[in-house]
C-alpha cells in the first residue's frame, strides 16, 4: 500500500509540478539558510582552532591580542607593530622554547585578476612546525629564493624556475622599499590552511623587500665620481645615482649586505614552541611580569575562543531569524497545504466511493509532503554543503 | 440479485428522507431510475453501494447484506464486488488512461496490482476503443472518451453489479447510446446487474425495468421527500 501511496503521491507532484517546485524550494531556502551557516561556522570554527590550538605561543607586540593572533595564524588581518628579533633571541636565550620569527608585511604583486599573496619571512623552523614539505623544485638555498603555497602557485600559475616580484608599500615613495623579483625555488605540498595561499622567504629576503638589506653597484676609491656623494677620511658615501640590485642573482648575492644591528630588525611575530608544559607556563610568566612593557605572549587558542564566543553570538542571532523564517514558512506551507487538499476533494471523495480508506487519503497527502518535505530537505544539505565547499575559502578572506 | 426491505434513510441534516418497504432488481437484468432532481436516486445508490448507510432496514446484494458490514467490509465488499460510474466521471487527471483504469488496485489493499490486472485493464480500453489513448492523459479526452474511461474503471474487477449515476448527464446523443451500450453489454454478456440512474427517457426502452420516482405504485416502493421536493411523493 505505501509502495501504491508514494507512487500515486510521486505522479500527483509531478503533475502539480509548478506549485510543487514552488514549495520544494520555499522549504529548502528556509533550511539552507540556517543549515549553511552552522555549517561555516562549523567549519570556520573547526579551521582557525585547529591552527590556533596547534600553535603554543606567540609573542608580538602589545596592542590588539586579536589582531596579533590573526595576523600570525592568517597572514590576512591588520598587520601588528612591528617587534625586534631582541624578542625572538630572548626567548631562545631562556631555554624555555624554541623561537620562530615571522616577517609579514609584504604581498606579491597583484597579476591581472591575481591579488598578490602575502610574503612570510621566517625561518626553516617553521616549516618543519607547520609540516611544510615540498611538493615540486627545492627548498631555500639564496636570498631571493621564494617557495610557494599550492594554492597560490595553483592560482598564478607558477612553478619552480618562475619569478615574482614583492609589491612595494608605497609605489610613489621613491626612499622607500624597492621591489624585489624572487625566485621560485619550490611548491609545498597543499595543506588546506592559509599556507596555501601564502608565498614564503627566508627572513633575510624578507628585510631585503623591506629595504635593511640590499645590494648595489661596488664602490671602489676609484669609482666614477657620479656614483660617489663624499669620499673623505677612507669612507665611501654613494649618492642616489648608485643602482640597487632588484634581484639576487649568483653574480651579484655576495654584494648583499646588511646595516645595523640584526637584533633591531622587524619581526611581525614570534611564534615559540616551548618544550614542554612547565617551559610554556614559566614563559607566560616572563611575559606577564619582567617582560610585560617589551611584548604580548598569549596562547592563541585563548584568543580564538574570546573570538568564536563573538561569532557564537553572531550566530544565535541567525538561528532566532531562521527559526521566525521556518515558522513563517510552515505557516504558508501548512496554508498551501490546506488549500490544495480542499481543492482536490473531488479526488479524494472519488477515492473513497471507489473504495479507499480515509486513512488512504491521510497515506497519499501525508505522503506527498514526506516527499516534499525530503526532496527540500535533500536539496538545502547539497547546497549548503556545496556551499560550505565554495564558501569556506572565501569567508576566510573575508574575515581576516 | 438486490433486495431492499423496509429501508429508511434519513439525511443528517434531517431535511430529506427516503422509505422503500421493497425493492427487488433480478440478477443479470438492467433497471433504470429516473426521477427528478432531489428525489433521492442518487441516494439510493449510495445505500446499495454501501457509501451511506441506512437508519433502518436491509439492503441485500447476492448472499451479503451490506447495511450489516463494518465500513471496512463495505469498502473491500464495494471494491470487489460493484463498479461505480459517475455522471462526472471523476478521473483523476494526473493519471493516464490506463492508470486511472487501474486506480483502485492503487488505492485499496482489498485489490493487488497484478500482471493479470493490467492485462485487464488494458483489453478493457481496447473494448473500449481507447487503445489509443492508453498512455495519454485524461485530460486530452473528450467527454465521451472520458466516459468510456471511466467504465472501463469500474469494470476492473469484473464486477456483478453495476451502479452508474446518471453516466450520460454531460454527454451529447451518440455519446450517451455508446455509453449505455458498453454498460447493457456487460449484462447481457457478461452476467453483470445494472442500475443506472437517468433522466433522459430516450435511453429507457433499454432497460428490462424502470423505477420512475414520480410514478411508483404506493404500497411497493414508497419515497418521502422533504417539504422542499414535491415530485417525488
Amino acid at each position: 500500500m505505501l509502495r501504491n501511496a508514494v507512487w500515486l503521491a510521486a505522479r500527483s507532484l509531478w503533475w502539480y509540478r509548478g506549485r510543487t517546485i514552488t514549495i520544494v524550494l520555499c522549504l529548502a531556502v528556509t533550511l539552507w539558510a540556517p543549515l549553511t551557516v552552522r555549517l561555516l561556522v562549523r567549519q570556520f570554527q573547526a579551521d582557525i582552532l585547529d591552527r590556533a590550538r596547534s600553535t603554543p605561543l606567540i609573542i608580538g607586540t602589545k596592542g590588539s591580542r586579536i589582531d596579533l593572533v590573526l595576523h600570525g595564524l592568517y597572514f590576512e588581518a591588520i598587520p601588528p607593530e612591528f617587534t625586534t628579533m631582541r624578542e625572538a633571541t630572548y626567548v631562545r636565550e631562556s631555554g624555555f622554547a624554541q623561537a620562530i620569527p615571522l616577517h609579514i608585511r609584504f604581498r606579491t604583486q597583484s597579476a591581472g585578476a591575481t591579488r598578490g599573496a602575502p610574503i612570510v619571512g621566517t625561518s626553516l623552523e617553521y616549516f618543519e612546525f607547520r609540516r611544510l614539505t615540498i611538493q615540486h623544485g627545492q627548498p631555500l638555498t639564496r636570498l631571493g629564493d621564494c617557495i610557494l603555497g599550492a594554492g597560490f602557485a595553483a592560482q598564478a600559475g607558477l612553478s619552480p624556475g618562475d619569478s615574482l616580484l614583492s609589491a612595494p608599500r608605497n609605489a610613489f615613495n621613491l626612499a622607500g622599499d624597492y621591489p624585489l623579483k624572487m625566485q621560485v625555488a619550490g611548491v609545498f605540498y597543499r595543506t588546506h590552511t592559509p599556507d596555501d595561499d601564502a608565498v614564503f622567504v627566508d627572513l633575510k629576503t624578507a628585510w631585503i623587500i623591506e629595504g635593511i638589506g640590499h645590494g648595489h653597484q661596488k664602490l671602489t676609491f676609484e669609482s666614477a665620481d657620479q656614483l660617489l656623494k663624499s669620499n673623505s677620511a677612507g669612507t665611501l658615501t654613494a649618492n642616489a645615482s648608485v643602482l640597487p640590485y632588484m634581484e639576487v642573482t649568483d653574480e651579484n648575492e655576495a654584494a648583499f649586505h646588511f646595516h645595523g644591528d640584526e637584533e633591531d630588525y622587524p619581526v611581525s611575530e614570534i611564534i615559540a614552541l616551548p618544550k614542554d608544559r612547565q617551559a610554556q607556563t614559566m614563559l607566560l610568566g616572563r611575559y606577564a611580569s619582567v617582560r610585560q612593557s617589551n611584548a604580548l605572549c598569549m596562547k592563541p587558542g585563548d584568543v580564538v575562543d574570546d573570538l568564536l564566543s563573538m561569532v557564537f553570538r553572531i550566530e544565535q542571532l541567525f538561528r532566532i531569524a531562521a527559526v521566525v523564517s521556518t515558522v513563517v514558512t510552515l505557516l504558508l506551507l501548512g496554508l498551501v497545504v490546506f488549500l490544495s487538499v480542499r481543492l482536490r476533494e473531488p479526488e479524494m471523495t472519488t477515492m473513497q466511493r471507489i473504495g479507499s480508506a480515509r486513512g488512504t487519503t491521510a497515506l497519499l497527502i501525508g505522503t506527498e509532503m514526506l516527499l516534499l518535505l525530503v526532496t527540500a530537505i535533500g536539496l538545502s544539505v547539497g547546497t549548503a554543503l556545496m556551499t560550505e565547499h565554495l564558501a569556506s575559502g572565501w569567508l576566510r578572506h573575508l574575515l581576516f | 440479485m438486490i433486495s431492499i426491505s423496509d429501508l429508511r434513510y434519513t439525511r443528517p441534516d434531517g431535511d430529506f428522507t427516503l422509505n422503500i418497504p421493497t425493492l427487488e432488481v433480478a440478477s443479470q437484468s438492467a433497471m433504470a431510475v429516473t426521477g427528478p432532481s432531489g428525489s433521492g436516486k442518487t441516494t439510493l445508490l449510495n445505500l446499495i453501494a454501501g457509501i451511506l448507510t441506512p437508519c433502518s432496514g436491509h439492503v441485500q446484494i447476492g448472499d451479503t447484506d451490506i447495511s450489516q458490514l463494518s465500513e471496512s467490509s463495505r469498502r473491500a465488499f464495494r471494491l470487489n464486488n460493484i463498479g461505480l460510474v459517475f455522471q462526472s466521471f471523476e478521473l483523476v487527471e494526473y493519471l493516464s488512461v490506463v492508470e486511472n483504469v487501474l486506480l483502485p488496485a492503487r488505492i485499496s489493499p482489498a485489490l493487488t496490482l497484478t500482471n493479470e490486472l493490467k492485462r485487464r485493464a488494458h483489453d478493457l480500453l481496447v473494448q473500449a476503443g481507447l487503445q489509443r489513448y492508453v498512455g495519454r492523459a485524461v485530460t486530452q479526452l473528450s467527454q465521451g472518451e472520458r466516459q468510456r474511461v471511466a467504465i472501463c474503471r469500474a469494470l476492473l474487477t469484473d464486477p456483478m453489479l453495476l451502479l452508474a449515476d446518471e453516466p450520460t448527464g454531460n454527454l451529447d446523443p451518440a455519446a450517451s447510446h455508446g455509453t449505455v451500450g458498453i454498460l447493457l453489454e456487460q449484462v447481457w454478456n457478461h452476467g453483470a446487474t445494472l442500475v443506472m440512474v437517468s433522466h433522459d427517457h430516450t435511453l429507457l426502452n433499454q432497460f428490462d425495468s424502470t423505477i420512475d420516482f414520480r410514478s411508483l405504485p404506493s404500497g411497493n416502493t414508497d419515497i418521502v421527500s422533504g417539504p422542499g421536493d414535491s415530485g417525488a411523493a
